[in-house]
């Protein structure tokens, strides 16, 4: 019987072991580690932080899906990995410590045969000095109880502006180098579309702030598409959405510190600035977990099979080359781990080979490169591939992975959100394909321009209301959850 | 020199028609189904 331990059960983590145990049915088993007890439908969160739904509504308990299904849930915390096994065992472990009430802080090492790493991102509001809701002054989305209290400060603001006080409220990253600018920009318009609900936008200067160098970069460089017989970029498209909506930007920013009800920021110019707000949602660079990994011998090997962010090291091309010398064939297609053939790692948690959008650096030496999304489709692509070629190899010996997807070949479809309402919602839908630009076979836009295009609309916002249903179904695991693609 | 509110201003804004189209539940019925069909489509052919 083979043991296969998934770390995390998020988008990818989730996805990859339901798909493992579908394939492997009960003669091996399959185990979930997770801190946390109850899954989160993260895209909705943005939802959550305009008082559209509440936490309920974005998450369920994941232990009775797992024990439906003959999963076992482990709530925990993975912190080391011993690949080669230890000084008790020659099968490798993770350990990981106890997060449930009844066994909190306790520590043990779960034996594995194969492990995922999908461990998602480490919120790194440490990063920047007064960022965040916890010790900072900035409050966030990434959560639902962030989420939740963002919620309540933007009352104040709603209040405060039906009092006739002007108000000043920023959106954006907390950081030269965050990723996941699609979900600051869909919570700017999410506000913005609540302010004029609320009667408010007059009293509101709203700016989104942003590491991207221009707007409708989104992480990825910006996507070219073709509409109404033109070929128009999502800059332009995005910078029609700030007019129609009277939204402020400020672009290639490195947020350096935040003090109460003011952000100062540098700008690739060289200049350094200040920005006042009395609301700011600026969403925290990522990183990976932080990870120990240790030989039989019990050395540290953690930078053999992690990379300096703390995300784990696959089948990519990591060799340090120009941003004009990268390729999309660096990317990874299986998610392996080169050293340890039974490791993986899905979702975010991959260490990715480099940026998609030119990174850049201020005069001073700031950084300010928007970090690669991986976002909900392709992360959970990437659970199913892995799924079935550790399938492969338990089942059929297979001595490779047998499934692939390259974040170079892959789509992804991002609905960014604008407002909500039936009837009056608003959303951009696009989609590129592939996600990492590959100029050998797109020469001209890098993209598949049949298959690139964007769309504002009260129909967005009836797929991104639908994809939230949907994708609640599916991670419930209800008849005909295969049939709702990643 | 950062000149996003400038391109901002400069942006070519929606015509009325078109913001129409946006709103009307009949032809946001059929971008609805196109949107959808495209992701499906997609989404089936990321991985091998
Ligand atoms: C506000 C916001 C809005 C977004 N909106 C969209 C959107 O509209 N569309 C879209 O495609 N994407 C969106 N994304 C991105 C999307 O959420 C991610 O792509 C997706 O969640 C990544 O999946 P993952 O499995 O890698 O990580 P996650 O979904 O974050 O899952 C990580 C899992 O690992 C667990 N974990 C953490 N640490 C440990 C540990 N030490 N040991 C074990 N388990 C651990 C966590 O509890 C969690 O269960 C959004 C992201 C944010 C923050």
């Amino acid at each position: 019987m083979a043991r296969v331990v998934v770390l995390g059960a998020g988008v990818s983590g989730h996805t990859a072991a339901l798909y493992l145990k579908k394939r492997l049915g009960k003669a091996h088993e399959v185990v979930v580690v997770s801190p946390n007890s109850k899954y989160n439908w993260i895209p909705s969160n943005i939802w959550v932080g305009v008082g559209k739904m509440t936490t309920d509504d974005v998450v369920f308990p994941l232990a009775p899906i797992y024990k439906k299904k003959g999963i076992e849930f482990v709530q925990a915390k993975a912190f080391a990995l011993w690949p080669e096994g230890d000084a008790e065992s020659d099968q490798p472990a993770v350990e990981v410590e106890h997060t449930s009430q009844e066994r909190m802080g306790q520590t043990e090492k779960l034996r594995y045969d194969y492990v995922i790493n999908a461990t998602g991102p480490k919120l790194n509001f440490a990063a920047t000095p007064g960022l965040g809701p916890d010790d900072g002054h900035t409050v966030s989305v990434c959560t639902p109880s962030h989420a939740t209290e963002a919620k309540t400060k933007l009352d104040d603001v709603i209040a405060a502006a039906k009092t006739g006080k002007e108000q000043k409220v920023v959106i954006g990253v907390g950081h030269g180098t965050c990723t996941c600018e699609g979900a600051a920009f869909e919570y700017t318009f999410n506000v913005e579309h609540e302010l004029r609900a609320a009667g408010v936008r007059d009293k509101i200067e709203l700016t989104y702030l942003t590491n991207e160098n221009e707007l409708g970069d989104f992480g990825v460089g910006g996507m070219q598409f073709e509409q109404n017989g033109f070929r128009t970029t999502s800059q332009l498209w995005t910078e029609s959405l700030y007019r129609e909506r009277g939204v402020k930007a400020v672009t290639g920013a490195a947020v350096t510190k935040i003090e109460p009800g003011k952000i100062f920021y540098d700008q690739l110019d060289g200049s350094h600035n200040e920005m006042d707000f009395d609301f700011a949602m600026l969403l925290p660079p990522f990183k990976g977990t932080d990870w120990a990994a240790y030989n039989k011998a019990g050395e540290d090997i953690t930078s053999t099979i992690f990379a300096p962010s703390g995300f784990l090291k696959v089948d990519a091309d990591y060799t340090p080359k120009k941003y004009e010398e990268w390729s999309a064939k660096d990317w990874p297609r299986t998610y392996q781990n080169p050293t340890y053939k039974n490791v993986f790692a899905v979702g975010i948690a991959f260490a990715p080979p480099h940026q998609i959008s030119k990174p850049r650096a201020t005069p001073d030496g700031v950084a300010v490169a928007p970090s690669p999304p991986r976002t909900g489709m392709p992360s959970g692509t990437m659970g199913k591939v892995v799924a079935f070629s550790i399938a492969d190899m338990i089942l059929k010996g297979a001595e490779k992975p047998t499934h692939a997807a390259s974040m170079s070949e892959m789509a992804a479809a991002c609905v960014a959100s604008a407002g909500t309402g039936f009837k009056t919602g608003t959303a951009a839908a696009m989609t590129m394909s592939p996600v990492v630009p590959d100029w050998e076979k797109y020469p001209e836009t890098g993209r598949n321009l049949k298959e690139t295009f964007g769309e504002i609309g009260l129909a967005g916002h009836w797929v991104k209301r639908l994809l939230h249903t949907l994708f609640i179904y599916k991670a419930k695991v209800k008849p005909g959850w295969t049939w709702i693609p990643e | 020199m950062d000149n996003t509110n400038e391109r901002i201003a400069m942006a070519p804004l929606p015509t009325p028609g078109e913001l129409r189209r946006r709103r009307n539940a009949f032809t946001q019925f059929f971008r609805f189904m196109r949107i959808n069909w495209t992701m499906w489509l997609l989404a089936r052919k990321s991985h091998h």
